[in-house]
């Protein structure tokens, strides 16, 4: 007898923008602040090539000082190009995410340097082989959209970093990958076996499953490393996130209108450096807008004041028709707790229904981002599918009023087993699956575990027991022969 | 046929209740027996129905309307049912005691034990140590169920016990408490059994029922 499949109710692409941190006057006034800074304070691009395209373009460069200035006429008519809607594709087409309008989706990020043991909880220098189940969890686990490669391999040379941690998490997941890079070599050859797997090149570039991530550095600056690397990614033809990263109140000014102010002109600097060289690439209106405790200097990562800017962001970036890549749902927290918990849910739950598109970090990053942790990508699993159910909202129809249904019951009756709640049950209501609602001697029963703990215990079973769907053998062989540096053993 | 008693166990399994009323009917007219159409359908499906409740993969609502269907089709086969053909699962008589007027909880017991095969009796809400002893007097109930919902109603589970020792009747029906306030040391204090939930009541019922 069958078991029965269910549909995830609450899937990427929900529409949010039910909560607006700002009013039409106020986006007005941070449209008009940051268009001063450009002009007037301008930004610094130390790369050359970067420095001639926008002089070409018609913005006012200062070769000496390395600054950009630029009119708003100029800068709005330039980034008219980018497209106002991007498709972030997955190997399976069912992970297909349309980043338009307030529609929201909500995956993990990088690039944390750590990964807490598994069976010890001990931090260890994350590896390749953290790549991979970070992926392959991320995989599994059904409202978690896309995967942003969770952390950097330390034991391999930085050339050979990019090529493996690409393929690391290509190999693990079907969904969609994105991903910081290194080195320009390494986008090189990522693009050449992303080909492979796709069957050409233009069919890459139709169905893009991937995407690459190269910063800006605030206060405004374009460096020279990281635009190299872009212009890098804007050659390889595949989708562009360009993501600044001002801290409040140390890397930006201490308020939160003055960072978006600063954020703003960063994040358009991204696209319409990508406009100027490559007019229509697919680029997303980047935001890490974060925060410093000015009690220590200490970087913020899950104070509220970072949700509330973050959600800001869809309204900003869709003033400027662009769709937009966001941050939320990480924590300050050293293991996965109560704290990782509140913080996590805290931005991740504004960001979603403010509707930003492409919301980032949302899974399994703790202690700033600088580690992952298994266990907090299903805690988190089970965060990311309540922030989509509150994304749906409050269905108001003849079948949710259901006045034929209480009239049908009457007083002292029950609804328990009545067929409207059987047919409503899934579309209604969202159900946890680390959240323990038994009663209290069956939760003692069985262990008396925490949510830490049965998180835990989800996860190991998901790794030993959880298959992806692996690259195709053929193309897989081809691929490990034919990239330099790549390494040869990947997990079962 | 083999095929048709599996179509059965199948609509039970899917709380189809039409689907299960059509295919008893015409497995009677292909002159299946009743037991048959019992062991091989109905209660195969039920089986699978409790089994998947378990996992976790069916909701109570489905499982309440698995056993609506599963009840439809009993109803057919009743009248061509044998002696020894069905062994009853037991008969249980239900209550929230004297001062409590909350039910969901007990009816979703109940409902639960009927779906595992009980016959219910259900004396509803605000029931006095009176009441409850008449209704033992006359169902012979093997099995008294007791609900409570608030810290000051749950002694008059207890009150009730008493009532139903100086009737002689204590010994002669086993006794299950629940409910949110009710702890397993407080049903161990006043000598009864206790279950945490719905569906640990069933099992708590078919092992007062060994």
């Amino acid at each position: 007898m069958g078991r029965r499949n269910r549909k995830n109710q609450f899937p990427g692409g929900l529409t949010g923008g039910l909560y607006k941190p700002l009013t039409d006057e106020k986006i007005q006034k941070i449209h008009k602040a940051a268009m001063k800074v450009f002009e007037e304070t301008g930004i610094e691009v130390n790369d050359e090539r970067a420095l001639k395209a926008f002089n070409e373009a018609g913005a006012d460069v200062d070769f000496d000082k390395k600054i950009v200035r630029a009119k708003e006429d100029w800068i709005l008519e330039k980034i008219s190009t980018a497209p106002e809607a991007v498709t972030l594709y997955g190997r399976d087409e069912k992970h297909n995410m349309v980043l338009d309008g307030y529609d929201v989706y909500i995956g993990t990020g990088g690039t944390a340097t750590n990964a807490l043991d598994l069976e010890t909880g001990e931090r260890k220098p994350s590896n390749l082989e953290d790549v991979q189940k970070a992926a392959r969890l991320v995989d599994a686990l059904e409202n978690i959209h896309y995967f942003v490669i969770s952390c950097f391999p330390n034991e391999l040379e930085k050339e050979n970093i990019d090529v493996n941690r690409f393929y690391a998490a290509l190999r693990n997941t079907t969904k969609h990958v994105m991903g910081g890079v290194y080195t320009r070599e390494g986008i090189e050859n990522i693009t050449k076996y992303a080909e492979e797997i796709a069957g050409g090149r233009d069919k890459l570039l139709e169905k893009p499953f991937l995407s690459f991530i190269t910063c800006i550095m605030s206060p405004l600056v374009m460096d020279k490393d990281y635009t190299d690397l872009m212009i890098a990614a804007i050659e390889s033809g595949l989708p562009l996130a360009t993501p600044t990263a001002p801290m409040a109140g140390s890397t930006s000014p201490g308020s939160l209108a003055g960072t978006l102010v600063q954020m703003t002109v960063e994040a358009l600097s991204g696209v319409l450096l990508t406009q100027i060289i490559d007019p229509g690439h697919p680029v997303l209106f980047s935001c890490v807008p974060t925060t410093s405790d000015l009690r220590t200097g200490a970087f913020c990562f899950g104070s509220i004041e970072m949700g509330m800017m973050n959600s800001a962001c869809s309204q900003l970036s869709r003033f400027y028709k662009l769709p937009n890549y966001t941050t939320a749902g990480v924590n300050e927290s050293k293991v996965p707790d109560i704290q990782s918990g509140y913080e996590s849910m805290a931005t991740t739950l504004l960001c979603a229904l403010s509707g930003c598109n492409y919301i980032h970090d949302a899974a399994g990053l703790i202690e700033s981002g600088l580690s992952i942790s298994y266990e907090q990508y299903v805690i988190d699993n089970d965060i990311l599918g309540m922030c989509m159910r509150a994304v749906k909202g409050i269905d108001v129809d003849d079948n949710t009023l259901a006045v034929d249904v209480i009239n049908d019951v009457g007083p002292a009756g029950n609804f328990l087993s009545h067929s409207h709640t059987i047919k409503n049950m899934q579309g209604e209501f969202f159900y946890n699956k680390v959240s323990d609602r038994k009663t209290r001697i069956t939760w003692e029963k069985e262990g008396s575990l925490d949510a830490t703990e049965r998180a835990r215990i989800m996860a190991k079973d998901i790794l030993e027991n959880y298959k992806p769907n692996f690259i195709p053998k053929d193309v897989e062989e081809k691929i490990l022969k034919d990239t330099p540096g790549i390494v040869q053993n990947w997990l079962d | 046929m083999e095929k048709l008693f599996n179509n059965i166990a199948e609509s039970v399994l899917d709380g189809d209740i039409k689907e299960t009323k059509r295919l008893t009917e015409e497995a009677i007219e292909k002159n299946a027996t009743a037991k048959e159409i019992l062991n091989k359908g109905l209660l195969k499906g039920m089986n699978e129905v409790g089994v998947l409740f378990k996992e976790g993969e069916l909701f109570v609502p489905e499982v309440l309307i698995s056993a609506k269907a599963m009840d439809t089709g009993m109803q057919i086969i009743k009248p061509l049912i044998k002696e020894g053909d069905i062994k009853k699962s037991g008969k249980c008589l239900f209550a929230t005691v004297k001062g409590d007027l909350h039910d969901i909880g007990k009816k979703l017991v109940s409902m639960m034990l009927e779906g595992a095969g009980y016959e219910v009796i259900n004396l509803g809400v605000d029931t006095s140590p009176e009441k409850i002893v008449e209704a033992v007097k006359e169902h012979q109930p093997d099995i008294l169920g007791m609900s409570a919902m608030l810290t000051t109603t749950m002694a008059n589970m207890n009150d009730t016990i008493k009532a139903l020792e100086e009737n002689g009747l204590a010994d002669k029906v086993k006794i299950m408490v629940g409910g949110a306030p009710v702890s397993p040391n407080y049903a161990e204090s006043i000598g009864v059994n206790y279950s945490s939930d719905a569906h640990s009541a069933v099992e708590l019922a078919n092992k007062l029922m060994k």
